[in-house]
């Protein structure tokens, strides 16, 4: 632990003892000015966002995170539906992509033979690559009618105990439709963060736990995983980030409509969707105020993700170095 | 280490080489913009974009203009317009039905056509609808396709025992505007409860973005039931109802329903607005289809340098440019409308 101290302690001051130059004067400037900017911008996002929803604060209050109503007509706006959506879609998707995307990257990294390697690995990062809208519109048209048709009412007859899985409406866009495509969306993301990570595992540790007799799943459990286990979290942060933001994907397929409901297969709404949507023409500076107000909580919603996200990295980390 | 390295200057490159496409395209698109120096864009409506698809090419011939459209939605015609991201914003629902509005612009009704009540029923393609059964259906309270109320107005149509699917507007929509009126002036359960808006509180169904969603959703649905600009309806060869008019008749989203119900409101109020929908009960409007609206186009009254253009583009739009409606079933506008539409155009200054 000592000697890491040391030598972080020697990087932090890289200067020392030498003489200043230009080039690294440069450097730091730039640098400093890229991380502040970052910086300067949240906070004008952060103040522009509360200056705009304090009307719809000061007619709502904190009920407006649970009330379910979003009538426009009658001016009364509450963001329940929407949360409920936002949580269940990115969780979902989270769940579902992460142990998939954790596979291709295994697959990528141990187990595929190296002529497969590029153009697998090629395929998954162009899948990054799409627009969303072109992801919403395939999943309206093509993926939300043979989920509707086949998919539902299978999980159904095997999962129908569990409320979420309910009676498959006839409905195809749905808050289960939009998770399927947001998996989708943050798939390639979570695998190839996971599949550079794995690769960076030193080759030594791997070859000396397999020395040691185990077999390549003890080996991937005991030193690849646990290598990268941080790094692993991260990325799945990531991929989540991406999950709560999405809009216009999800716009077209969630089904756009509030009231909470448990069955997946039942419409429902984000906000994310809900500001794609209605931002543009609203009806009244209290809907306007209201969707602005919708972007603060998931603004401060990604903030505590993100918190979340640093405690865990940091925790892991503080083991692995207890472990070695 | 070497392989940090190497990503980062792979990084590098990568960057500077999208910097320069960046510069590249963005002095391209500078360059072609002067050159071509008659251009008008423009953004709003999904029920009025089919038409302006139809204007691109002879506008192009007979004005020289490029015009350039964006099928936002309505609602989004509205506030590019407001914050002169657009020389001209479409929207089937007047200026007053939004806030923030364009305060400084002038309303024109540039375009006539109908909503149509669509359905995916396979072979049935012309089942008889009344506003009132509608409104239950939207309601949620009519649910499946052979309930009485259904049948007795289809008597001898064999309807199947589907669960009807509601399909509405999900974004700030002019048709859903259209629609929500119709059923507010038709239903006192409608009125009171979800009531007249470009986006409401619907009571059922699920909501799609844009006409070409509400089309698509319901011709992947068997069973569903959604609303569209006319001419979406047919272009994707999906049932559509004949709706009942206060006559007793009931009539087809054609030109011959759509100039009837045209016939209730020619002459426009100051602000330049319309209203045609559910005609009463009466010899002239005997043929009317009940769910029909002016559209508008909405241009701010001091457009700069724009201005001389746009005028060109509206002039050609209130005349020439009816001409090629009634192929997609967008009806000419009545001679009083017209003629209002240019004194209109003439408020619109540098």
């Amino acid at each position: 632990m000592t000697s890491l101290d040391v030598s972080t302690d020697a990087a932090r001051r890289p200067l020392e003892g030498r003489r200043l130059r230009f080039g690294d004067l440069l450097l730091q400037g730039v640098a400093a000015i890229a991380a502040l900017g970052a910086l300067v911008l949240v906070g004008l996002i952060l103040w522009k966002v509360i200056s705009g929803s304090r009307v719809a604060i000061s007619q709502f209050g904190l009920a407006f995170i649970w009330h379910t109503t979003w009538d426009p007509v009658h001016n009364v706006f509450g963001a329940g539906t929407l949360l409920y959506g936002t949580l269940v879609t990115s969780v979902g998707a989270l769940l579902l992509a992460t142990p998939i995307a954790i596979g291709i990257a295994l697959f990528l990294t141990e187990l595929a033979p190296g002529a497969i390697r590029g153009p697998v690995t090629a395929l998954v990062e162009t899948l990054a690559a799409l627009p969303s809208v072109v992801i919403g519109l395939w999943g309206l048209l093509v993926l939300a009618p043979i989920l509707r048709d086949h998919v539902n009412p299978a999980l159904h007859s095997v999962l129908g105990f569990i409320p979420l899985f309910g009676p498959p409406g006839t409905y195809g866009s749905n808050l289960f439709t939009a998770i399927i495509v947001l998996t989708i969306m943050i798939l390639p993301i979570i695998a190839s963060i996971s599949r550079e990570l794995f690769l960076a595992v030193p080759g030594e540790l791997k070859e000396g736990a397999l020395g040691l007799g185990t077999t390549r799943w003890e080996m991937t459990r005991g030193v690849v995983f646990s290598y990268s286990r941080g790094g692993v979290v991260a990325a799945m942060i990531l991929g989540y980030g991406r999950a709560i933001g999405e809009a216009i994907a999800v716009a077209l397929v969630c089904g756009a409509v509030t009231g909470i409901s448990v069955n997946l297969f039942n419409p429902g709404y984000t906000l994310a969707a809900i500001i794609a949507n209605n931002y543009q023409g609203s009806s009244s500076g209290l809907e306007l105020s209201s969707l602005i107000y919708c972007a603060l909580i998931l603004l401060v919603f990604s903030i505590l993700v993100n918190l979340l996200a640093q405690f865990v990295i940091r925790r892991s980390a503080r083991r692995l170095g207890r472990q070695s | 280490m070497p392989r940090n390295g190497k990503l980062v200057r792979m990084g590098l490159v990568v960057a500077a080489a999208a910097a320069i496409a960046v510069v590249v395209v963005a002095t391209a698109g500078t360059a072609s913009a002067r050159s071509s120096s008659g251009s008008v864009t423009g953004a709003g409506s999904t029920f009025v974009a089919p038409l302006v698809a139809k204007w691109v090419s002879p506008v192009q011939q007979d004005l020289g203009l490029q015009l350039s459209y964006n099928a936002v939605g309505s609602g989004g015609g509205v506030s590019a317009i407001t914050n002169k991201q657009v020389n001209f914003g479409a929207s089937d629902a007047p200026l007053t039905q939004f806030s923030p509005t364009c305060t400084s612009c002038v309303q024109i009704p540039w375009a006539l056509a109908a909503t149509g009540v669509i359905y995916n029923l396979g072979s049935l393609q012309h089942l008889n609808m009344t506003g009132q059964v509608l409104a239950q259906i939207y309601m949620g309270k009519i649910t499946k396709w052979n309930a009485p109320a259904i049948q007795k107005l289809n008597k001898g149509a064999s309807l199947p025992g589907t669960s009807i699917t509601v399909v509405h507007r999900s974004d700030s929509s002019g048709t859903s505007y259209n629609f929500t009126d119709y059923l507010s002036h038709v239903s006192g359960s409608w009125k009171s409860g979800p009531g007249t808006g470009t986006a409401v509180d619907w009571p059922t169904g699920e909501g799609e973005k844009g006409s070409s969603g509400v089309a698509g959703a319901v011709r992947t649905t068997s069973g569903a039931i959604g609303y569209v600009d006319v001419y979406y309806a047919v272009h994707n060869h999906l049932g559509l109802f004949k709706m009942k008019n206060r006559s007793g008749n009931f009539v087809q989203p054609r030109a011959k329903g759509i100039q009837a119900a045209a016939a209730l409101d020619t002459h426009p109020a100051k602000d330049g607005s319309l209203s045609i929908v559910n005609p009463p009960k009466s010899k002239k409007y005997r043929n009317a289809y009940p769910i029909c609206t002016y559209t508008y186009v909405d241009v701010q009254k001091s457009s700069g340098s724009d201005a001389a253009n746009i005028k060109k583009l509206l002039n050609w739009a209130v005349t020439k440019g009816q001409s090629y409606g009634p192929a997609i079933i967008f009806e000419p506008l009545p001679k009083s409308v017209a003629a209002f539409d240019k004194k209109q155009i003439k408020k619109i200054q540098s």
